[in-house]
């Protein structure tokens, strides 16, 4: 459905985003992650039209959506990440209008608003305006703009940003949903549990590349690594595959079930145990293989930079 | 043409207007506030001028109105300004609405508003103020229609223009003031000093209250007005050609909520 082919973007001198390739399948959802200025909001905002790129493409169900932004404007749901709603109009008229906008209107149009409503716990507010909403039901309707529509690409940029609990998950479970339809979704967010929710593929924009793509779980296996740590009152005593620093424990070499290691080292241990204070278990996690993938970025970078 | 994405822009431009109408209220009752207070002088001055029997209104009516046309540039903070400050103006481009659409969309009950406010004001005068506009009244339309075209690509032109919209109201109000009061909306043009009366015919407003004034006190139909009225339509297509020269719908604007 999307395909962004070796797309670079310079701000001044400074390459933003450099020769990036992605796509996104019918029904797929893609999440989208880096650090802030990795360039996610740049990438989107080239898809979507609103700003050039210097090289590369970007076809949309097979259209270039770089020279033709119009013709696929229709295909897009966007929700950007800065909030954008009219406060002074209500709920109910910021999707009137946006609807219209995106070409449905009168009983279709109202059939949609309702559904979308209440798929977005907005029924009750459809009276209100959107000044009076709160936050979460700010983001809420932030984000009902964008798939009013059914559109077949949605890009969400940081869409659960200031949401509370409840407007968090609904906002999952709306993506669930649109991707279950058949709509590719691009998500960029922070909160990397949300994407092992969605059970998302992820890419990792780094520096204006894609430096690793896969499914959350291959990449959680491949990147991730679990953690061990025993900690002592007083100085941690001395165990075989085990690195004692003051007073913890730590395994020498990397663990792939930190719970069986921690078993087979209280065994070990015997009757030292007994000066055990506390147990730190850190599972693989999205979180973790992130800062692996990020992190061996930055070492290889100065490793580059000792040898040069 | 009119396209149907422009109509949904200019539905959605309208239901912002409406849904804060303070300024398009204050510019309707300042003048009708300020009127009954200058129309006795402003009858002096037009029996000063020669016109033994016109009345005040002749001269206030259509000078605030003209006045406060330029003061109302201030409408376009909420058309496209505060889409900024909202967040909305990339919703807006990223929809299948061109930027074309959205400016037309944006623009259409501006007009609209600024005919409403200057058929108000005209008829109110009539009403109350003893504004006559005994020549034709096709040409008082045509003049107003077009006065306001050139005061909306007046606004236009600041949007593309500024940056910021504390900088599009201070301008809108400078510029406006300056060029209504060269233009003798606050005074006959004869009455002004000699300096100003030398350059008076560099702004719009000249022309527009010429023509009002040849449709009240001389009783000019539209060949009478149509100097003012080609005078005025090279003002808009002025303003507008640096309007379209200098937009750039990806500027990020600064506007207040």
């Amino acid at each position: 459905m999307l395909r962004v082919a070796g797309v670079t973007k310079l701000y001044g001198e400074h390459p933003v985003l450099r020769g990036v390739d992605l796509g996104v399948a019918t029904g797929e959802i893609l999440g989208l992650v880096g650090a802030n200025g990795a360039g996610k909001t740049t990438l989107i905002s080239i898809i979507t039209g609103l700003r050039h790129c210097d090289r590369g493409n970007v076809t949309i169900g097979g259209i270039d959506a770089l020279a033709h932004p119009r013709r696929v404007a229709g295909s897009i749901g966007l929700a950007p990440q800065e909030l954008g709603i009219y406060p002074t109009l209500t709920v109910r008229e910021n999707l009137y209008d946006f609807a219209r906008l995106a070409g449905i209107a009168g009983r279709p149009a109202r059939a949609r608003i309702g559904e979308v409503a209440e798929l977005l716990g907005l029924t009750e507010q459809l009276g209100l305006r959107a000044d009076q909403l709160s936050g979460g039901q700010k983001r809420r309707l932030h984000t009902a703009l964008a798939i009013l529509h059914r559109p077949r690409l949605l890009l969400l940029d940081e869409p659960t940003v200031g949401a509370d609990v409840a407007s968090r998950a609904g906002i999952l479970e709306i993506v669930r949903a649109m991707a279950a339809a058949g709509t590719a979704v691009l998500y960029t967010t922070h909160y990397l549990t949300e994407l092992e929710q969605l059970d998302a593929e992820i890419a990792v924009l780094d520096a204006g590349v894609i430096t690793v793509r896969g499914a959350c779980r291959e990449v959680v296996e491949c990147w991730a690594r679990a953690s061990v740590t025993l900690r002592f009152a007083g100085q941690a005593p001395e165990l075989e595959g085990w690195t004692a620093v003051g007073c913890q424990l730590t395994p020498t070499q990397a663990v792939t079930d930190p719970g069986a290691a921690t078993a087979a080292a209280l065994v070990a241990l015997g009757a030292r145990a007994g000066k055990l204070v506390g147990v730190d278990v850190t599972r693989p996690s999205l979180e973790a293989a992130y800062l692996a993938i990020t992190g061996r970025r930055f070492s290889e970078e100065a490793d580059r930079d000792l040898a040069a | 043409m009119i396209s149907r994405r422009s109509l949904a822009v200019g539905r959605l431009s309208g239901r912002l207007l409406l849904s804060d109408p303070a300024p398009m209220i204050v510019t309707v009752a300042m003048p009708l506030i300020l009127a009954p207070f200058l129309v006795p002088a402003a009858r002096a001055q037009l029996q000063l001028a020669g016109y033994a029997t016109a009345g005040g209104g002749d001269q206030v009516i259509p000078g605030l109105a003209v006045l406060f046309a330029f003061l109302s540039t201030q409408l376009v903070g909420t058309l496209f300004f505060r889409e900024h400050a909202w967040g909305t103006w990339d919703r807006l481009r990223a929809s299948p609405a061109s930027t074309a659409d959205i400016v037309l969309g944006k623009v259409a009950p501006l007009y609209v508003a600024q005919l409403l406010q200057l058929a108000v004001l005209l008829t109110t005068g009539w009403l109350l103020f003893g504004f006559r506009p005994d020549g034709s009244v096709a040409a008082l339309v045509m003049v107003g229609a077009v006065f306001v075209a050139m005061v909306v690509a007046y606004a236009v032109m600041l949007v593309a223009l500024c940056p910021t919209m504390d900088l599009a109201l201070v301008l809108g109000n400078l510029g406006g003031m300056v060029m209504a009061g060269l233009g003798g909306a606050l005074a006959p043009v004869s009455s002004l000093p000699r300096w100003a009366q030398a350059v008076a015919h560099l702004s719009p407003a000249y022309w527009a209250l010429d023509a009002m004034r040849s449709i009240t006190l001389d009783h000019a139909g539209l060949a009478g007005v149509a100097g003012s009225l080609g005078v005025l339509l090279l003002f808009a297509a002025g303003f507008a050609a640096v309007a379209a020269w200098r937009f750039r719908p990806s500027t990020v604007k600064i506007g207040t909520t």
